[in-house]
């Protein structure tokens, strides 16, 4: 074990140390420079080790890269153990790379107090890193909270309109989501007996000695709704389009393109392998909630959106259902396109935002009524968005094809009636997205937006805000059209790794 | 270099143009026009040797795999993908060419011709795919580049809103595909052609039905035919390619490569849609001034002709007329491009006229289209339409009646556009000052005329396509004279109708002579959207707002907040924020940690 190279740690550190040098006072002109490693460092390593995971020595269910390091508290089963196997690795590439879109994108954003600002995401950065890297169920949850609160803090600063009530809704909310599922994994660790934390012993002790079925399905019931609040399961929702519709857009990228990635990773990577007996008891409910109120009712009311940012909030709401669909269908078929739906739409709603914000530099509105003709001033602006559209909406040769596809046929052999409401949301979200794209690049000007041309003639996107955004498209289509360098090993954690692989510790 | 390695250069070439154009190439017209020009030359040449030249095969690549699921990536080459594939290669570089002498003014050059490539690489999936995750992939890029290209003028609201409705309607149409595939899956456990082909399959009234509505959708056939007419807006070229030859052709195709699934009960459904389709849309474009909308209407009119003749049963029929339709139609859609370019972007029929000497090449081309749609003896419709009309005689004699009456409305309204345009005086000021264009306008026109002229003696063909026509069906004796005789009472009850009766005087007979029957026509082709456009304004859209008020007031207001008893977190976070003390949070939360931590490490 070669500690000082460790690259999962180092995906941890570097952004935790910028943010430290930055606040031991850094002057800004450095800050800044050092921001762009910062970001840069985990997205780096993020490509590095999806580029050798396939090769990589893999010890039991199939984890790569492991490391453990003490922290003192080794008698209570909490070390920090760091590793990935086929289902986090997408996860890590997703928020190293998101992190890295948000990151320039902030850079670029002259944004107030730009220093406290960098600080605050870097230190998100290295928390969401360490989050999908943990093996450790103990530092899992701590490095989400210690992504989770940076957020609270730039909404209710660097916020838009309502930004002190869109705060405070965001910090009930998740907080009570976060302590939901906290009692619930703490509930899994004492029951089971193992003293530890550490996933890999949690899911060898329940495999030969399985809970209780009235436990399990207490504590699935649990982490599902707290993990469900986290990621806005309808009813639970309200925090999402309101929070990000206030958030900075590089604090939005990060949240709802990574972070509130955690509950479903929660879910799959712990609930489900730990807890069988009592997913399959919550599955019914779950799906019919996520079916009928996320992806129809939700679909519909992201149709009758008037503002930009608030309907992306919703969208993403609405795609959420699909993911707990794809849970719920409780098959390595539907598992697997929960990940591969949670890269894609990783990706496509941070771009949404990204551009969401670049869009209003342009109108100086979130109102589409507002807007319109845009593409003949900004057309680059113009097919980056159709292609955020197209992607969110599932078109082939974007990841979230790959998502959607395995869960609808997942769904099929679960419940016929879901199946055709998740089909429906397919028309939904064609008829939002289009409609969208629409109001606010095609057809001629508006009058309310050639008012604000007079005034402020607008340019098309810049570069500084392009390279964000071509990370993103890139990545969507890469996955896009070669799925299968992220399923082969999604499907591998799925399935079960081998015990013989177990390499030679 | 095998023929794999050829098929798969055809599908990626226009990719790579695409890409090229997309990432350097966006302010170079020039440049970007030439690379998909080459690219379609590519395309055309390669499909011509692998369709004459090489040999039949299969073969695959898996894409994605999750368990027992996996998706492919794969070609299968038969004789009706080498068809298939020789008519998109061969009318895809028409198009091209003409596209160069037509968009030349263009500022959006480079878009347009990346979106062509684009199409090029989706279709030709489309062609290949060897199983039906496949071609519901390329299925819905071709409803991406489709969507792309009626938007090229990105100014105009009604192309803006023409772009969407056709992307939608046929995410309608895609909803009933892709539920069919599911079935189709679950039921075989396969949804690879080649190993449905081999047979063992469960036989069901549902999944074919269901698989059809993929082709109601990009076929245009009743009740999602309301997109084709408005995807009109897009430039003419497009409207030649996506919109009458290849693209809106898929769906047929697409019923001929799932053949094997059919049950009676399903054909029987199909050919009443494809039956009512042809009549409907024929009787809409009796009353169309803008000469694109007549062509519209009369493409989905034929598309219900190929839908039809799939529906009686035969593969080889529907076929036939689908190759023969993409010549003669891609010919009317490019010839009323070079007749709108002449007239300085002039769309109104009845504003033409004379144009017979002004625009020679065009008007004999045209001519020629005309004479082969309406079914003139000797031209390539004629042969095509004959065989779908033997096959509903023997079939089913309904169908026979309805598509012979048919018949007598697609002379009708063919030869009205056609005496309307090109014969009489000149009806305004562009029209009199028309004039032909150059050789890249001219030179399609003419090649798509002689493979109007004698694109039905398949008899003639190399032997590369007797897999689909060796099915068409034929008559002999009684049967062949009582259809030869129809299709010639037809053809001179409906051109002579229209000969006789319009006036080439700047303005519509059929209005002024009988104006009920015109209303009639108008109001029958105004329904659908009439009908759509109050489900989506009073229906859909006042859901979505109380569904709005709902979540907004409702759930997020009362019910959760009175659920979670989180009221009280509620004042604490308003006081903590609105003191400006938001570290308070950060304070406790960290606070917390510390002492659990100390807690457990024996410190306290």
């Amino acid at each position: 074990m070669n500690v000082p190279l460790d690259p999962l740690l180092i995906s941890v550190a570097a952004p935790l140390a910028v943010a430290v040098a930055i606040a031991l006072g850094l002057p800004k002109r450095w800050a800044v420079k050092l921001a762009y490693a910062g970001f840069a460092v985990p997205a780096l390593v993020a490509i590095d080790v999806w580029w050798r995971f396939a090769s990589a020595a893999k010890e039991v269910h199939g984890y790569a890269f492991l490391t453990n390091y003490s922290t003192g508290l080794d008698r209570l089963g909490i070390g920090l153990k760091l590793g990935l196997n086929g289902i986090s690795l997408p996860l890590f590439v997703l928020a190293g790379l998101v992190g890295f879109a948000a990151g320039l994108y902030a850079i670029q954003s002259k944004a107030e107090r730009m220093k406290t600002y960098l600080l605050l995401l870097l230190v998100m950065q290295a928390g969401l890193m360490g989050t999908f890297a943990s093996v450790n169920v103990f530092f899992f949850y701590f490095f989400h909270e210690l992504a989770l609160i940076p957020t609270f803090i730039m909404v209710g600063i660097w916020g838009g309109r309502d930004r002190s009530y869109a705060a405070m809704m965001m910090t009930v909310y998740l907080t009570l989501g976060a302590m939901l599922s906290l009692v619930g994994l703490i509930a899994i660790y004492v029951k089971t007996g193992a003293t530890s934390f550490d996933l890999m012993i949690l899911r060898d002790a329940l495999a030969s000695r399985p809970l209780g079925e009235v436990t399990q399905t207490h504590i699935f019931g649990l982490l599902l709704f707290g993990f469900g609040i986290l990621v806005s399961l309808w009813p639970f929702h309200s925090w999402a389009p309101l929070g990000y519709g206030a958030a900075p857009s590089s604090a939005a990228m990060l949240h709802a393109g990574v972070l509130k990635k955690f509950g479903l990773y929660g879910l799959l990577q712990i609930a489900l392998p730990l807890l069988p007996f009592g997913a399959a008891q919550w599955s019914h409910s779950l799906a019919v909630v996520a079916g009928v109120g996320n992806v129809l009712a939700i679909g519909l009311v992201t149709m009758a959106q008037r503002d930009l940012k608030q309907m992306v909030g919703y969208s993403s709401v609405m795609h959420m259902g699909y993911a707990f669909l794809g849970i719920a269908a409780g098959s390595v078929l539907g598992a697997g396109g929960v990940v591969m739906l949670m890269v894609a739409h990783g990706f496509s709603v941070a771009l949404l935002f990204l551009l969401s914000t670049t869009i209003y530099h342009r109108t100086h509105t979130f109102e589409m009524d507002q807007m319109g003709g845009l593409a003949q001033k900004a057309p680059v602006l113009a097919g980056l968005f159709v292609a955020a559209t197209f992607a969110s909406i599932g078109l082939p040769g974007f990841a979230n094809f790959w998502g959607e596809l395995p869960i609808f046929f997942a769904l099929w052999n679960f419940s016929h009636g879901l199946t055709l409401v998740a089909l429906t949301g397919t028309v939904v979200s064609a008829v939002y997205g289009l409609r969208a794209a629409a109001r606010v690049f095609f057809g001629p000007e508006s009058e309310a937006f050639a008012r604000v041309a007079a005034v402020d003639p607008p340019a098309d996107i810049a570069w500084s805000e392009r390279l964000p955004a071509f990370v993103l498209v890139a990545a969507l289509l890469f996955i896009g059209f070669w799925p299968k360098s992220f399923s082969d090993g999604i499907n591998r954690a799925l399935m079960g790794e081998p015990a013989a692989v177990v390499a030679s510790r | 270099m095998t023929p794999t390695h050829i098929a798969l250069s055809v599908l990626l070439a226009p990719l790579a143009s695409a890409a090229l154009i997309t990432l350097l190439l966006g302010r170079r017209g020039g440049l970007a026009s030439a690379v998909s020009v080459v690219a379609a030359l590519f395309i055309a040449c390669g499909a011509l040797w692998l369709a004459f030249g090489g040999d039949r095969f299969t073969a695959s690549w898996e894409w994605l795999r999750f368990g027992s699921f996996a998706v492919a990536l794969g070609i299968k080459l038969d004789d009706l993908a080498a068809l298939m594939l020789s008519i998109v290669g061969v009318v895809g570089l028409c198009v091209h060419v003409f596209s160069l002498g037509y968009m030349r003014d263009d500022a959006a050059r480079a878009r347009y011709f990346g979106g062509l490539s684009v199409f090029m690489f989706s279709m030709i999936g489309i062609v290949l795919a060897d199983n039906l995750f496949m071609m519901f992939i390329f299925w819905e890029l071709v409803g991406f580049s489709s969507y792309f290209l009626i938007n090229h003028w990105r100014e105009l609201a009604s192309a803006s809103d023409a772009a969407k409705k056709a992307f939608i309607v046929n995410r309608v149409g895609d909803f009933g595909f892709l539920l069919g595939i599911i079935l189709c899956y679950w039921a075989n456990g396969t949804v690879s052609l080649s190993e449905l082909g081999a047979g063992h399959v469960v036989y069901s009234r549902l999944i074919p039905l269901l698989l059809f509505c993929g082709a109601i959708g990009k076929s245009a056939q009743l009740p999602l035919q309301v997109w084709l007419p408005d995807a009109m807006e897009g430039p003419t070229p497009v409207s030649a390619l996506i919109h009458a030859a290849t693209m809106v052709a898929a769906g047929i195709y697409m019923l001929c490569r799932i053949d094997v699934l059919m049950v009676p009960q399903a054909r029987t459904v199909i050919a009443w849609v494809g039956t009512l389709t042809a009549l409907y849309a024929a009787m809409c474009a009796i009353t169309q001034r803008d000469i694109k909308k007549v062509l519209a209407y009369s493409t989905i009119s034929q598309l219900g002709y190929m839908v039809a003749a799939f529906g009686l049963g035969s593969v080889g029929a529907a076929m036939f007329h689908l190759t023969t339709h993409a010549f003669f139609k891609a010919l009317l859609f490019l010839g009323s491009g070079s007749v709108i370019l002449g007239c300085h972007h002039e769309q109104d029929i009845f504003r033409m006229g004379g144009l017979r000497s002004r625009m020679p090449v065009t008007f004999w081309t045209f001519t020629i289209a005309v004479a082969a749609i309406i079914g003139m003896p000797g031209l390539a419709g004629f042969f095509s339409k004959d065989a779908i009309l033997v096959l509903a005689f023997e079939n089913n004699r309904a169908v026979f009646s309805v598509l012979a009456f048919t018949a007598i409305l697609t002379a009708f309204y063919m030869i009205r556009l056609w005496k309307i345009v090109f014969l009489g005086e000149p009806a305004g000021e562009p029209a009199r000052h028309a004039h032909e264009g150059g050789i890249s306008l001219t030179a399609p026109l003419v090649l798509l005329a002689a493979l109007s002229a004698v694109g039905g003696y398949w008899r003639a063909y190399p032997r590369a396509f007797d897999g689909v026509f060796s099915q068409i069906p034929e008559a002999g004796g009684a049967t062949h004279a009582i259809v030869l005789a129809t299709s010639l009472v037809v053809l001179v009850a409906g051109a002579g109708t229209a000969l006789a009766y319009y006036a080439t005087d700047g303005g519509d007979t059929l209005e002024r002579r009988s104006p009920g029957a015109f209303r009639f026509l108008g109001a029958l082709r105004s329904s659908f959207d009439t009908g759509y456009d109050f489900y989506v304004a009073e229906v859909q859209q006042r859901a979505a707002l109380v569904l709005n008020f709902i979540d907004v007031v409702g759930l997020s207001g009362i019910v959760v907040r009175g659920l979670a008893g989180a009221t009280e977190m509620f004042g604490f976070g308003i006081r903590a924020l609105h003191t400006g003390r938001l570290s308070t949070y950060v304070y406790w939360f960290l606070g917390g940690v510390v002492v659990l931590w100390a807690f457990a490490a024996g410190v306290l």
